[in-house]
């Protein structure tokens, strides 16, 4: 038996939550400074260029709603296109979020803090810029309340078998409860503002937002129960949702859409999309708002091996869809998915193909996931893989299906893009008045995993 | 006195210390505890003997009603109200009815968690605390903890127990005033309104779905009954004639009618029946004939109809001798053509039913005249 | 009941099973002896997997919780391997049950296009390898971890984690290739993309179950010092969210067939759900989710043993009923179950308990030259 003992390989050593010297009231100067101070000139470039595209974007909306979908390129067969892809997409990248502050938190993972605040934000603003979508595409936005279920003098209820009101109640009860879980982890953070702000209207609004909060234990141990309580609920609504979603399709009889496997490979496609655009975000935070200290590196590392394990299980849900179109004997399927990779749109099936599987491989090596021009370009990739993966689905899909006489192409139009690059204006819009408004870091939940904030227990079992 | 004091705290550092003072303190103050710290702190609960949260039991059974609200809901609008058939499938399709029930579930249990916790056990909005006027609640939703004796109906011995925290550890010592009166807007009030606030939208739906069932007063939308195109058997102002409908183009042969060329009946004698005489003939005449011809010429083609009166006019006897003594391509040709008053029957009757109608007439032509060869033997018996 | 008296009993049973398992060969035939050799080859195979999988995603992850815990799945993935020389024997049963082995088959176009995948040698060289991968990987992670007792060199710990990811890859194929080629290929005309992950899902809660079992025992007896209700809690909140994970997929590959109603899918479910078949999937349904999932849903059930000890056993039971629910409609024998079933039941669950307990003798019961296992042990919620 070796009586000496083999240090500890570097590789193995648990890295810090924080860097450097951070104490519980560092924190708050340092996080929550950023809430009280006027913006630099760099975000107000930035949120003139945002807001411009955004206006554009709901500019051409207004106008497609007063002229009609024909100013879109949908034809007969492809009746959905951009709008139903836009919608995927948006609902796709919200799903990071509920996945980092909801799952993460009841996994315990501690690093989850520094960066669950900023997450749950981009869930909800990205679940608005989806919910966009399926307002303005059913052709009379005017009557689209008809969806509800309300007593009406037509006698009819909504047709609850169809996925497309389960899409209605799914991204409905999504964004409810994010905005009110992302609501109940502010409460606190509210009360810290409240407490430090020296303007009387600043005071008063912190004030109401807070509820009057006071930080009693008797109040915590409901949160804290409450909290996590919605975190498991919410990470059952991450699975649902995006299922839901991926039901659309699913259901249908359309080849290349009635795949069992949809709904597991869409819910792992959208915590893909949705970790490259939280890493792109956050390394344009960290970098910009100095909180190098606080989102590390070793977090940016941690979601790069996420979305290493999402390209990996994407590559999966792609060979089996390959393989089981093959094993299926189907004229029809076997027909659709050589117009993936070879028909009109092969470039898409190919840049998907590139996107979501091959330049993600780059993050298997360790400098890579560690240096910012590889991460955001992958994260980049992925973006474009994953958007391009819908196009590749719907489009390629629908515009050969079983009829040849009903084959048509389908061509976008300027509106689409323009509506499209509106919804990206949208969601950065909201990210950059979101910084500056609200603290970016959850600094209540970050002092809980600071080191030496957490009591050594006294004995006595737990439950 | 008029200020008594609320509650007296006792700062500490951090979490440590306080968790450790509270042992010795709560074995030695009869008054209520509480501990207010930036960030929950583990331990504190079991610390302070608070009982456990009932969180968890709300939102199970809030949970448990909203799936079976949703699932009852469904299958009561889709399977008894006004039941949809979709794609075949059956009306009470609980398959298609499960993500519906997930998402309320959800939505209701996420709900009651939130804001139950809120509004029923932490009693929040409450702006008038008289700790959140403290000099102390800056610095602890910083970065200090605070160790609370509280008031609850006794008044506090305020030495005593500042000596008592002090002993335990505490870095600083504040004692907070008496309370201002109750807010205006309390949980409890709120509640109330949401009570009242769902009580009357059930109430209200249910009003409504009876109210628009029993009296259907509005007009539905119309939308797509009212479009800019032209209708059948109305007006149109883009042709000059004024109506929507137009006549086919001169010459047009309408399916099945392969136009007629014999400019006379005498020429029309040529004509041959291309029909054989057979039963299925016959009785295809005999149909044809009741429905068009009998009205006028009568049920047996004599010429004694039931339209006399209306018409005026005669009309002819089919058994007489001129029209026994017609070819088949004569008779044919006034069905085609109609004659005097008789108008055109070319549409009314195929190609083949007015061939079938000329074997019919002659059927009634030889039974009219008939003699006693033409009748089986049994019958004449 | 002492060890030696448990060990008799088993074998005693064991034996009694094997008699029962060979006379169904010869008294019931050749078709039952394979169908019931095939859902439990594949019950055992699925159990050693899932720990496999559980040793391999706690490298993935780094996590130091389960460090202490780590031993007892280790031991159980050795079933994986056990199955080895139980799958070769399987290949028997392919030209029984398999209808593509049969030649007439090709007759079909569909079976005949899939020729190329689904022949005998091809078969057998997909199972010779997936078998061979998982011997590799056994000796990486398991191997490697018993040496590590000896040589505490923390070099095995990054060579783990190294191989970890690899393996989730070979992983996620060959447990594809099972359920396609041994479940799915019972029905060659069948196809459902999403097979692969339900299998896997049912390997993992398995291999969850198998773990907790083992885990339970040994605390039982304190061969397991140091870990407490806070381990055993993060263990079955694992069970209870891949409880809900099966739940889901095996809903959204039933719902997305009916709804479809797509002839050349549907087949398969209308075999499963008709005459007998359809209170057992009910059956399945509350056994496999209703109560596991009500039973777990409460906090305090996650970490008390007792409950969890009978929560597992159910699982086991209704991975058995998971299988026999795909597999035995095949034969289109209606409900098949007597004494063959139950023989090879107790054949195969004493003999494999036998073997569990030799395999947990002998060696340590904790990886005790892992440098994470005090921090594992200090853990707490």
């Amino acid at each position: 038996m070796k009586t000496e003992t083999i240090a500890l390989p570097e590789i193995l050593k648990t890295a810090p939550i924080t860097e450097g010297k951070v104490s519980i009231g560092s924190l708050d100067d340092q996080v929550l400074a950023h809430v009280e101070i006027k913006p630099p000139l760099v975000w107000f470039v930035a949120f003139a260029i945002t807001s411009s595209v955004m206006l554009i974007g709901m500019a051409l909306i207004g106008y497609t709603i007063a002229t009609g979908i024909g100013v879109w390129g949908n034809n007969i067969p492809v009746a959905w296109a951009f709008d139903i892809i836009n919608f995927v997409f948006w609902v796709g990248i919200g799903h990071a979020g509920t996945l980092i502050s909801a799952i993460l938190l009841l996994f315990r993972a501690r690093w989850r803090n520094a960066i669950s605040r900023f997450a749950e934000a981009m869930t909800i603003f990205a679940v608005m810029c989806a919910g966009l979508f399926p307002l303005i595409h059913v052709g009379r936005p005017w009557v689209a309340f008809w969806l509800f279920p309300y007593p009406n003098q037509r006698g009819i209820w909504p047709n609850f078998r169809s996925p497309l009101i389960w899409d209605v109640f799914a991204v409905s009860t999504y964004f409810s409860v994010s905005l009110l879980f992302w609501y109940l982890g502010l409460i606190p953070d509210f009360a810290s503002l409240r407490d430090r702000t020296k303007g009387k209207i600043r005071k008063f609004l912190y004030a109401m937002l807070s509820v009057g909060w006071r930080g009693a234990a008797s109040h915590w141990r409901h949160f804290e129960r409450a909290y996590l309580i919605i975190a498991g609920l919410a990470t059952g609504l991450v699975l649902s949702v995006h299922s839901v979603v991926s039901f659309d399709f699913a259901v249908s009889l359309v080849p290349g859409w009635h795949m069992t496997i949809f709904p597991p490979y869409f819910v792992a496609g959208a915590i893909f999309a949705g970790f490259a655009m939280v890493v792109i975000v956050l390394v344009v935070v960290r970098v910009t708002m100095r909180l190098e200290n606080l989102i590390t590196m070793y977090h940016l590392e941690v979601m790069n091996k996420i979305i290493l394990t999402c390209a990996c299980i994407m590559g999966y849900s792609y060979l089996m869809e390959a393989f089981t179109a093959w094993y299926s004997m189907n004229d029809y399927i076997h027909h659709t998915f050589k117009q993936y990779v070879a028909g009109t749109y092969w470039w898409a099936g190919w840049t998907t193909i590139t996107c979501n599987i091959l330049i993600p491989q780059l993050l298997w090596v360790r400098r890579f996931r560690r240096n910012y021009f590889t991460m955001i370009f992958v994260a980049l990739a992925v973006t474009v893989g994953m958007w391009f993966e819908r196009f590749v689905i719907i489009v390629s899909s629908l515009h050969q299906d079983y009829l040849p006489s009903s084959w048509h192409i389908y061509k976008p139009t300027l509106v689409d893009f323009g509506i499209l690059l509106g919804s990206f204006g949208l969601f950065f819009t909201m990210v950059l008045l979101f910084a500056r408004v609200l603290p970016v870091i959850a600094t209540t939940e970050m002092k809980t995993v600071l080191p030496g904030t957490r009591p050594r227990h006294r004995g006595g079992e737990h439950e | 006195m008029s200020n008594q004091a609320f509650s007296v705290l006792g700062l500490f550092d951090n979490a440590q210390s306080l968790l450790d003072a509270i042992p010795s303190v709560k074995s030695k103050v009869s008054a209520r505890l509480d501990a207010y710290t930036p960030y929950p702190v583990h331990g504190m609960e079991d610390a302070l003997g608070l009982r456990k949260s009932p969180v968890g039991g709300m939102v199970f059974v809030m949970g448990l009603i909203g799936a079976i609200a949703a699932i009852a809901f469904e299958l009561w609008t889709e399977g008894v109200d006004y039941p949809l058939v979709t794609a075949g499938k059956p009306v009470l399709s609980w398959e298609a009815f499960i993500p519906i029930m997930f998402e309320v579930t959800v939505l209701f249990a996420c709900f009651t968690s939130g804001l139950g916790m809120l509004f029923l056990l932490n009693r929040l909005p409450l702006f008038r605390h008289p700790m959140l006027r403290s000099k102390s609640m800056p610095l602890i939703t910083k970065d200090k903890f605070a160790l609370a004796v509280e008031a609850d109906g006794q008044p506090l011995d305020v030495d005593a127990i500042t000596a008592l925290l002090r002993k335990a550890g505490a870095q600083a010592i504040e004692v907070v005033e008496q309370p201002a009166p109750p807010d205006p807007i309390s949980p409890s009030l709120l509640l109330k309104v949401a009570a009242v606030i769902g009580i009357s939208c059930l109430v209200a739906g249910y009003v409504t779905y009876w109210g628009v069932k029993l009296f259907p007063l509005s007009i539905p939308v119309v939308h797509m009954l009212d479009q800019p195109r032209v209708d059948p058997q109305r007006e149109s102002s883009f042709f000059k004639n004024g109506t929507a409908m137009r006549m086919p183009v001169a010459g047009t042969v309408a399916r099945g009618h392969l136009p007629f060329t014999v400019p006379s009946q005498e020429e029309a004698a040529a004509l041959a029946n291309p029909l054989p005489r057979t039963d299925d003939v016959l009785k295809k005449g005999r149909q044809a004939f009741a429905t068009y011809c009998s009205v006028c010429h009568g049920i047996l083609g004599n010429g004694v109809p039931t339209l006399t009166s209306v018409y005026g006019a005669k009309p002819a006897n089919l058994a007489s001798q001129q029209i026994r003594d017609y070819q088949d391509g004569k008779i044919y040709y006034v069905i085609m053509m109609g004659k005097n008053a008789m108008p055109s029957y070319a549409a009314d009757l195929s190609e083949d039913e007015r061939w079938s109608v000329v074997h019919y007439v002659r059927v009634l032509q030889r039974a009219l005249n008939a003699k006693d060869e033409d009748v089986r033997k049994e019958t004449l018996k | 009941m002492n060890e030696n008296g448990n060990t008799r009993m088993l074998g005693v049973a064991a034996a009694a099973g094997l008699a029962g398992v060979v006379a169904t060969g010869l008294v019931a035939g050749w078709e039952r002896f394979w169908i019931n050799w095939i859902v439990w080859f594949l019950f055992v195979l699925m159990v050693g997997l899932g720990c496999l999988f559980i040793v391999a995603l706690e490298h993935v992850v780094g996590a130091t919780w389960s460090v202490p815990l780590r031993r007892v799945p280790e031991r159980l993935s050795g079933l994986a391997l056990l199955m080895a020389p139980a799958a070769l024997l399987a290949l028997l049963s392919l030209p029984v049950l398999y209808p593509w082995t049969k030649p007439e088959s090709l007759k079909d176009p569909v079976i005949a296009g899939k020729a190329v995948w689904l022949n005998m040698p091809f078969f057998s060289a997909r199972v010779v390898a997936c078998v061979g991968l998982w011997i590799l990987a056994y000796r990486i992670f398991v191997s490697g971890s018993i040496r590590q007792d000896r040589d505490k060199d923390p070099r095995f710990n990054v060579r783990a984690r190294r191989f970890a990811p690899v393996f989730m890859i070979i992983f996620g194929i060959t447990i594809t290739v099972v359920a396609f080629d041994w479940i799915s290929s019972l029905e060659p005309l069948w196809y459902s993309d999403v097979l692969g992950i339900y299998i896997f899902a049912g390997t993992f809660l398995a291999g969850l179950a198998a773990t907790m079992l083992a885990v339970l025992y040994l605390m039982k007896r304190g061969r397991l010092p140091g870990v407490k209700p806070d381990h055993i809690y993060n263990l079955g909140g694992f069970l209870f969210a891949f409880i809900v994970f099966w739940s889901y997929i095996g809903f959204a590959q039933y719902m997305l067939m009916w709804y479809a109603n797509l002839p050349e899918e549907v087949f398969w479910y209308k075999a499963r759900l008709q005459g007998p078949w359809g209170p057992l999937i009910l059956l399945l349904a509350v056994l496999h989710f209703l109560v596991p999932f009500f039973v777990l849903i409460p906090r305090s059930a996650k970490s008390r043993p007792k409950r969890l000890f009978w929560v597992a056993v159910l699982m086991l039971v209704a991975h058995w009923l998971d299988l026999y629910w795909m597999i035995f409609p095949v034969l289109r024998q209606g409900l098949l179950f007597s004494w063959p079933e139950l023989s090879f039941g107790v054949f195969f669950i004493s003999a494999g308990l036998l073997w569990i307990r030799r395999a947990m003798t002998g060696g340590a019961d904790m990886p005790v030259g892992d440098p994470f296992l005090r921090e594992g042990l200090e853990f707490r919620l």
